[in-house]
């Protein structure tokens, strides 16, 4: 929980004459996004959001204090966050993507591997992608409770128990 | 059309080996194949291969549901990381 606010959509330009603007949604379930209201933009700008259509990549939708079109084009490209807190408690062994990335990854013996830089999922299970610094490439661990036996949002850390390569013969 | 039942699924031989070596060991690894096009069959189910993308190896937990598909479809070739928001990571 390293962030306050986690961004949950943008601002891609104005939808139509009236001041409404065309609002792309990064949430897991797009029309989710007005849950997590109010939004806020990089300046710290409180808006709220009301979704009027569904559009091609998004929504229409209006937001407090855009009233013309003029306002709506003003703010495309803005990046728009919610509070971490509106996000619900999940269960055990379930975690937000958001909490997870920076998270510092030590091994087994308390050597530092690098950090989470993303959490990927192909179809066969999540997957953190850990970068160090000296590291060339990325480190993916199976997000498992043998490769990940610690998450400790609290203090910020996963201890990760990587599983061997076996010979790397084709 | 899809291929004939008397030929069987596609497996290259080296990752049956690989598999059955990998099962014998008993350790918790990654076996490194580099074969997209093979078949998963249900021998497979537990083991973690790690699929080769033309880049890295990516891991690939093989579980009941993924019997019959190929490696390739769980270790695309190009990455699109998208936003974090929301989105949930479980472990398993």
């Amino acid at each position: 929980m390293s962030n306050d606010r986690i961004v949950v959509g943008a601002i891609a330009g104005s939808f139509g004459v009236k001041g409404e603007v065309r609002l792309k949604s990064f949430c897991a379930n797009p029309e989710d996004i007005t849950i997590y209201a109010p939004l806020y933009d990089d300046a710290g700008k409180e808006y709220s959001v009301k979704i009027t259509r569904p559009i091609k990549g998004g929504f229409a939708a209006r937001l407090s204090g855009i009233r013309f079109k003029d306002e709506a084009d003003a703010l495309r490209g803005t990046k728009l966050s919610a509070d971490r807190e509106l996000l619900p408690a999940l269960p055990d062994d379930e975690f937000y993507h958001a909490d997870l990335i920076g998270l510092e990854v030590l091994d087994t013996g308390g050597a530092k591997l690098g950090k989470v830089a993303a959490v990927l999922n192909h179809g066969a299970g999540d997957i953190l992608e850990i970068r160090g610094p000296g590291q060339k490439g990325s480190l993916l661990l199976p997000f498992t409770k043998e490769a990940a036996p610690t998450v400790d949002l609290g203090v910020g850390r996963i201890i990760a128990d990587p599983p061997d390569d076996d010979e790397a013969d084709g | 059309m899809s291929r004939s039942v008397w030929k069987g699924p596609f497996v290259d031989a080296y990752v049956l080996k690989k598999a059955e070596k990998s099962k014998e060991g008993g350790r918790n690894e990654v076996i490194k194949i580099w074969s997209r096009r093979s078949t998963i069959l249900p021998q497979f189910v537990g083991l973690t291969f790690g699929v080769y993308n033309g880049q890295k190896h990516i891991p690939v937990n093989v579980s009941e549901d993924m019997i019959g598909q190929k490696f390739g479809e769980y270790s695309p070739t190009r990455t699109y990381y998208g936003h974090a928001a929301d989105k949930k990571a479980k472990r398993k």
